[in-house]
């Protein structure tokens, strides 16, 4: 059937349109330009042939590899033939339905003294999304605290306070997963959470599952060593890399008469850059940590003074077995067998205060210091105390934040701490990926958390 | 010239280059639209080789700018001839004629052209490759794609000048910096990934026709497995197979087996980490398994 037939209407202008603008909506960079490349390239191909109309569409809108799986999950969903396309707005329809029964039955459920709490409806589809055993464990709190001794209606706004906060909790770990409702019923609804699983490096670092973590480590492993490449590359000096010299030019010259037929220039200063990573291992943080491990062991050809740190309340060096030759993994294992500290509570200021005490040497104008950690510590004004003793020491502090940045203006330790460095979050492999690559491969870009510019 | 879709992928057969409809589309669009092409993909999977195919198909000179870091201007675009310029100076002054006038030392009897110039100076469309794209500093990256949207130069001591045909540009990369979105803009783009089996075995027939059949499939199945190890840090690329092959012809051998691939396996793993990697992880008996396989999947057959 020819192409154009299967449009949901015959203006191919309209659907280009419309389709490059639910590209922009998945974050494919799609400017006018390429949308009139696109129409261009429309013009010369037969447009009987799927395969033609695709390949064309994807040479002019698509310039990315990483962004070719969102284009063909739009381009399968938004030129689909018909009754594919009828089979999808029905499963939407059936899925809105579903939805709607959800939020009632939450609204039911969410009850203190026979009336519903005041919930969004966006936490009141979280609460939907929580398997049972999750919402049992909240009713029952609900339940519990409402029949507790002398609990009247003025206990309303505290229970609402506490069962958003336990709610947050769930979206924290959850929701930035996989898209995993359908979409909507028309094309317009296929942008992000079009039921397809999310690409690993996009899922909350927190949400990969066992099962994903070798793929997620071969990812890393892979970024890594990009990485590595493009800060050896830089190391090595072009044939005009440093300025002009012109003292070297003037004597090199003296065979021609004093005219400077060849000029010389002076090589490039590298600065030997130390890395510290200090790494948050406490409960809520250990698999964050463990994945920047990850990336940072794989540079260790390329960062020769790299140091590793981790912390919850008290500092460990883990250095010296990391060094070790042998499988990460089980390195990393043996490390976690004989530390203390794996799994604690967190005091940044009592580690950093062992930090500054024990290892001097490792602290000077060359180090870079990247901390991985949440910014949940106790005694958060002595923590940024020390982060500012820290500070005067080192060149920079970069700070990974596994916290939404939507969250950050509720906690005050990250107002505190992040005032002291450049803090950008990152919960998820690409936002690593940005981070990294933008601080150590000496790329532009950057943020702190006083305003700056996005990751 | 203006190709046809059919006569440009009857030229890729010809030329013995192995692609997919929708590469020959992609490059037919860049020929029908006047704009660059972006290819990227990992090391050997025949990005240059799509340029100087393209060159041959339209039988085109191939003109071709390596990018490195610190490439700029004067090794892209253009240079005065400095020394050619202060030799007739001095040359002047001994002979004690007249004063030598600014014109004559900045005329294009002293300019020494670039590929950048040369290919917009052309008298024939050329095919202008700038491989490696990615290698170069993001400030050429912006210079470069200011020539690629105008095709024109200005050099101020000459004036502007500007493209006599549009060349086909083709510009490669390795994908180990992310660039510029202005200059992908500016590009259509072509991802190449390593080949199918069906399409590795169709190249190595067309590269190295004394294979015979049998010994294809199976190279070109081993090297596939060999691709799927994600923990190798250089994959095996297409040149690496057709090396690969040729040798094993040298060798008078028209079989592969576990045994042979690990006597052959510094044609095909590049690095020691590799090599002990395949030794220790895969090693002749997976690869017996891998051969057998392809046998029982009739294979064999089909190439016979």
């Amino acid at each position: 059937m020819p192409l154009k037939e299967q449009l949901p209407d015959s203006n191919l202008k309209e659907n280009l349109v419309t389709f490059t603008n639910l590209l922009r909506r998945e974050g494919l960079p799609v400017s006018t330009t390429e949308t009139m490349d696109a129409l261009r390239a429309l013009e010369r191909v037969d447009l009987s042939s799927r395969v033609d109309f695709k390949s064309a569409l994807q040479a002019t809108l698509v310039k990315n590899r990483r962004d070719q799986d969102y284009f063909e999950r739009l381009f399968e969903y938004f030129f689909a033939p018909p009754e594919v396309r009828q089979r999808g707005e029905e499963k939407a329809a059936a899925y809105k339905e579903q939805a709607k029964e959800q939020m009632a039955q939450a609204t039911r459920e969410l009850q203190f003294k026979g009336e519903s709490l005041q919930l969004s409806p966006a936490e009141l589809a979280q609460y939907s999304t929580m398997t049972s055993e999750q919402r049992g464990r909240l009713q029952d709190f609900m339940q519990k605290t409402e029949s507790g001794v002398n609990v009247e209606e003025s206990f309303r706004p505290i229970l609402e306070t506490l069962v958003k906060s336990h709610l947050r909790y769930f979206r924290t770990g959850s929701s930035r997963e996989r898209g995993a409702q359908p979409s909507g019923g028309s094309p317009e609804g296929a942008g992000s959470g079009s039921g397809q699983k999310a690409a690993l490096s996009e899922i909350d670092i927190q949400a990969i599952s066992a099962s994903e973590l070798p793929q997620a480590e071969q990812l890393l492993q892979k970024l890594s060593r990009k990485l590595a490449v493009q800060i050896l590359r830089r190391r090595r000096s072009g044939p005009r890399s440093g300025p002009l010299d012109l003292r070297r030019s003037l004597r090199d010259n003296m065979r021609y008469g004093g005219i400077i037929f060849k000029l010389k220039h002076r090589p490039k200063r590298r600065s030997r850059e130390q890395i510290l990573l200090l790494c948050d291992v406490s409960a809520s943080m250990k698999q964050y940590s463990t994945f920047v491990i990850h990336f940072m062991h794989g540079l260790r050809e390329a960062v020769r003074d790299l140091s590793c740190f981790s912390f919850s309340d008290g500092l460990e060096n883990m250095t010296p077995e990391l060094k070790k030759k042998g499988n990460l993994q089980h390195l990393l294992d043996r490390v976690i067998r004989r530390s203390e500290i794996w799994g604690g509570g967190t005091n940044l200021g009592r580690s950093l205060q062992v930090l500054l005490n024990k290892y001097p040497d490792l602290l000077n104008f060359r180090t870079t210091v990247i901390v991985v950690s949440d910014t949940k510590t106790i005694a958060i004004d002595q923590a940024a105390g020390e982060l500012n003793k820290l500070k005067d020491r080192v060149r920079r502090i970069v700070w990974l934040n596994p916290l939404p940045p939507e969250q950050w203006s509720d906690f005050r330790s990250v107002e505190a701490l992040g005032a002291l460095t450049e803090m950008w979050p990152c919960s998820t492999i690409s936002q690593l990926e940005a981070v990294l690559i933008g601080r150590l491969g000496n790329l532009p870009g950057g943020r702190n958390v006083s305003g700056g510019r996005g990751c | 010239m203006n190709i046809s879709l059919p006569d440009l992928k009857k030229g890729f057969t010809e030329a013995g280059y192995i692609c997919n409809e929708s590469t020959a589309l992609t490059v037919f669009l860049t020929l029908e639209l006047n704009k660059p092409l972006l290819i990227e993909g990992a090391p050997g999977v025949g990005k240059t080789e799509m340029g100087k195919v393209l060159a041959e198909i339209m039988a085109a000179d191939l003109i071709r700018l390596q990018c490195y870091e610190g490439l700029d201007e004067t090794k892209a675009l253009y240079e005065w001839n400095y020394q050619r310029q202060l030799l007739r100076i001095q040359m002047n002054r001994n002979l004690e004629e007249g004063q030598v006038r600014e014109e004559d030392l900045f005329s294009e009897q002293y300019l020494l052209e670039r590929p950048l110039l040369k290919a917009i100076q052309a008298q024939k469309r050329p095919v202008l490759l700038i491989d490696e794209v990615d290698k170069c500093d993001p400030e050429f990256e912006a210079f470069l794609f200011e020539v690629l949207s105008d095709f024109q130069v200005s050099i101020p001591e000459l004036g502007t000048i500007k493209a006599r045909q549009i060349p086909v540009v083709v510009l490669t990369s390795n994908n180990e910096r992310e660039l510029s979105d202005g200059l992908k803009r500016r590009c259509l783009y072509l991802y190449l990934d390593f080949p199918s089996v069906e399409d590795e075995v169709r190249i190595i027939k067309a590269k190295v026709p004394e294979a015979a059949d049998r010994l294809a499939w199976e190279v070109a199945r081993v090297v596939a497995r060999l691709r799927q190890e994600g923990d190798l840090r250089k994959k095996p690329s297409i040149a690496e197979t057709l090396d690969w092959v040729r040798a094993l012809v040298a060798l008078n051998r028209s079989r592969l087996d576990g045994k042979l691939v690990g006597e052959t396996l510094n044609l095909v793993l590049k690095t020691r980490a590799d090599q002990e990697y395949f030794r220790q992880e895969i090693g002749a008996p997976e690869i017996d398994s891998v051969l057998k396989q392809s046998k029982d999947g009739g294979e064999t057959s089909q190439c016979r």
